[in-house]
């Protein structure tokens, strides 16, 4: 199996699951309870909190484990939608974001916000003039995810902070970072707000958090009880939080080495695929090495997909939440909608090997040049 | 170039004759503090402390938490004398640095060295306009960039961060601090330490009326304090028969004043037994019943040791801005019941008369109870942080 699609999701690492064993095992006490077995969990619970924070560098108060960025990003766009709409109903982002974040916004607007879309620039980066010209006073939250899950645009947050802070100090920043973390440095003191999952960084499915500044207060979505927080009621699933805070350890571990050795397998791809006058490489100068988005003009993307998967190799369109339609984001881009519906998504991880690389070149020549003919 | 730190100390330039003491205190608490391989030299004016790169935050995080310290900068050493060398490495040294101004200010110690120090300074200021876009201000300027020039190397830093200033840890002797689960007594021992006092703590457990969970919340707090007052100690006193016989015995509105005096009690037994010369608590004048000038005088006459009271004149929102910032707040609003939350009268006497409880005191064999109490206390080691569930996360 030759495993590509990195950016969907991984699979759960050793270290990881072994902590997920453990603490499903031996901690069976509920972290809200006041009896020592309800202790124990909630000194765990702490720890690994904590963990989290000092890798970060924020407070344990600024982390609400979720199930995944999308309950996060529900999170902070509604919360913040909720928390200011006397201020105003006025919400910017990009062209370039997870769908999750599309239909939140559909959903704002349908209850009376009015949303703008910032332009971006051939390479993918927000269009700093066009943003600066869309924010308003009414404005209450701009979202723009850290790094573009379709092309890896990764995007200066602290500059586009500056700006937006410039424009209007009240106006909230919220930053999509799932496709992120893990892969390059991320800085949580550029934004106010941020999403993030476990999934991605070789963590569980089902556990996330959003980071929420101290110096920000927004409405809960969700209400119920349980001490440990005031933006997630409930029972916090203990196992998945140890195996989050375990997993991104494990990920911030040696990041630069990762991502240096990432770069050559990406490069590697590039150089052989650029030989094929009818695949265009839609990378950019701003793309992180993590994912390698490219348009095979003359076959359709999907049918390489299936192709592939005989030969147990997997990779993904688009992105897996949005699969089988035109990709939002090559549009934005390069504003081509037969390269946007071309596309194919060849995402990378530090685990992968150079002979998996040399494998799959091999695998993927062979398949292509047998679909060409059939066209 | 290799990385150094410098340290510039805080208030000791007004210690002279005994200003060795203190720099080889503040050393020693550096040395101690410090897990990686390190050196250190001082001299009267400033320390300087080489660490391994990867080391350097780790270390600067030790230095935020030590008192003693003014001002820490990141400076750079390089024995290349050569000012083509000098003008690349102060450019390098600037590189990430954003100013609109400022000014360069060159020692040195090397009287032979070919140009003066003026000379130095002029060549440089020049050599960073034709770099960057900047001007000269020599009176209010953004940043200092600092030369100088020494026999064997030349040292140069820039602006540094500031310190947390007071004394090193140590230099004034040994105290004991009344230490509850709020958020007035931790800020107390926090200012204590900062000059120079070397603390223990005491905590009064009144099981099963107070929970494990206030227990390990004094910890945490003890733990913060820890990183400033290295190898600290706990005691924790259980308290629950003096505290049960109060409630047995005696008036209910008495009952706030007399556990006061039980607590002031032992706290001067237990300083004297480890030769503390202070007991220091977070009372502040007016906060509560048992916190009026007519209490405090009242529980204070049964001891005979300085009660020194930090936060004595503090606001609430004043002592609360420095337990955000020392970190502290945020356990201390943890919602668990300590000793003196557990039992509170609905009408706490607030002029209580020393004869009435002189009285009162004799319906309970408290001498015996106290002397219980501080028998089987128990010894708590402070690490600070403990690695706990390192197998699992």
């Amino acid at each position: 199996m030759i495993y590509l699609d990195y950016s969907a999701t991984t699979p759960v690492s050793y270290e990881v699951f072994d902590t997920i064993s453990k603490v499903t095992k031996e901690f069976v006490g509920n972290a809200n309870s006041i009896n020592a077995l309800g202790r124990k969990s909630a000194s765990l619970l702490e720890s690994a909190t904590k963990q989290i924070a000092d890798i970060l560098g924020i407070n344990t108060s600024e982390i609400t484990y979720t199930s995944g960025a999308t309950e996060a990003n529900n999170m902070a766009l509604i919360g913040v939608a909720m928390k200011y709409h006397k201020k105003g109903k006025h919400i910017i982002t990009s062209k370039l974001e997870h769908p999750s974040i599309y239909a939140i916004c559909d959903y704002l607007k349908s209850i009376g916000f009015s949303i703008d879309y910032v332009n971006n620039d051939s390479e993918g980066l927000i269009d700093f003039d066009d943003l600066k010209n869309k924010i308003r006073e009414d404005t209450i939250l701009v979202s723009i995810c850290a790094v573009n899950s379709e092309t890896g645009v990764r995007q200066p947050l602290k500059m586009i902070r500056q700006i937006i802070k410039k424009e209007n100090a009240r106006t909230l920043l919220h930053s999509d970072m799932t496709q992120a973390i893990g892969k390059v440095p991320v800085n949580f003191h550029d934004v106010d707000l941020a999403s993030m999952s476990a999934h991605k960084i070789f963590g569980p499915k089902g556990i996330g958090f959003l980071y929420k500044s101290s110096m920000v207060s927004i409405a809960p979505i969700l209400y119920g009880s349980g001490k440990s927080n005031e933006l997630k009621p409930g029972t916090p699933p203990l196992p998945l939080i140890a195996a989050l805070s375990k997993a991104l350890r494990l990920a911030l571990n040696d990041l630069e080495k990762k991502e240096r050795f990432v770069n050559l397998l990406n490069e590697k791809i590039v150089n052989n695929l650029s030989k094929y006058p009818n695949i265009l490489i839609n990378k950019t100068k701003y793309s992180i090495p993590h994912i390698l988005n490219i348009s095979i003009m003359d076959v359709m993307p999907e049918v390489m997909i299936n192709a592939l998967d005989k030969y147990e190799v997997y990779l993904s369109t688009n992105t897996a939440c949005s699969s089988g339609e035109v990709s939002h984001s090559i549009m934005a881009i390069y504003d081509d909608l037969k390269r946007a519906k071309h596309t194919l998504r060849i995402s990378l991880s530090y685990v992968t090997t150079t002979d998996e690389i040399n494998k799959f070149l091999n695998i993927f020549s062979e398949v292509y040049d047998s679909l060409k003919i059939v066209k | 170039m290799k990385k150094i730190i410098i340290i510039k100390y805080a208030e000791l330039s007004t210690k002279k004759a005994n200003i060795n003491f203190f720099l080889k205190a503040l050393k020693n608490n550096i040395d101690n503090a410090l897990t990686c391989n390190h050196i250190i030299s001082y001299d009267r004016g400033r320390m300087f402390i080489s660490v391994s790169e990867e080391n350097i935050d780790k270390t600067i995080d030790v230095l935020l938490h030590t008192f003693g310290i003014h001002e820490i900068v990141i400076g750079f050493i390089d024995e290349d004398r050569t000012f083509e060398v000098i003008a690349n490495n102060v450019l390098d040294l600037i590189k990430t640095q954003e100013f609109k101004t400022f000014k360069v200010e060159t020692k040195r110690s090397d009287k032979e060295y070919p140009m003066d120090s003026m000379e130095v300074s002029k060549k440089l200021g020049s050599v960073i306009l034709n770099n960057k876009e900047c001007r000269v201000d020599v009176h209010n300027p953004e940043v200092i960039i600092h030369i100088e020039i020494r026999k064997d190397a030349i040292l140069y830093y820039t602006n540094g961060i500031h310190g947390l200033g007071g004394y090193p840890v140590g230099t004034l002797g040994k105290g004991l601090l009344m230490l509850s689960g709020g958020i007035d007594s931790p800020v107390a021992g926090y200012l204590t330490i900062k000059r120079g006092v070397k603390l223990s703590a005491l905590y009064f457990e009144s099981p099963p009326h107070t929970s494990e969970a206030a227990k390990d919340k004094v910890i945490k707090l003890a733990r913060v304090l820890a990183k400033y007052n290295p190898n600290m100690t706990l005691y924790a006193i259980n308290f629950t028969k003096i505290q049960e016989a109060i409630l047995r015995n005696i008036p209910y509105e008495y009952l706030i004043t007399i556990m006061r005096r039980m607590m002031y009690r032992i706290a001067e037994k237990i300083a004297n037994s480890e030769n503390s010369k202070i007991i220091v608590n977070g009372e502040s004048i007016g906060q509560v019943a048992s916190q009026t000038l007519t209490s405090m005088s009242v529980i204070n006459s049964v001891v005979n040791m300085p009660v020194i009271r930090p936060v004595a004149c503090f606001d609430k929102l004043e002592i609360i801005d420095i337990a955000k910032k020392i970190g502290t707040f945020d356990i201390s609003t943890l919602p668990y019941e300590d000793c003196c939350t557990v039992f509170v009268p609905e009408h706490p006497v607030i002029n209580p008369e020393l004869n009435k409880c002189i009285e009162y005191e004799k319906l309970i064999p408290y001498e015996e109870l106290i002397d219980e109490a501080i028998k089987s206390k128990q010894v708590i080691k402070i690490k600070e942080e403990e690695k706990i569930f390192e197998d699992i996360l």
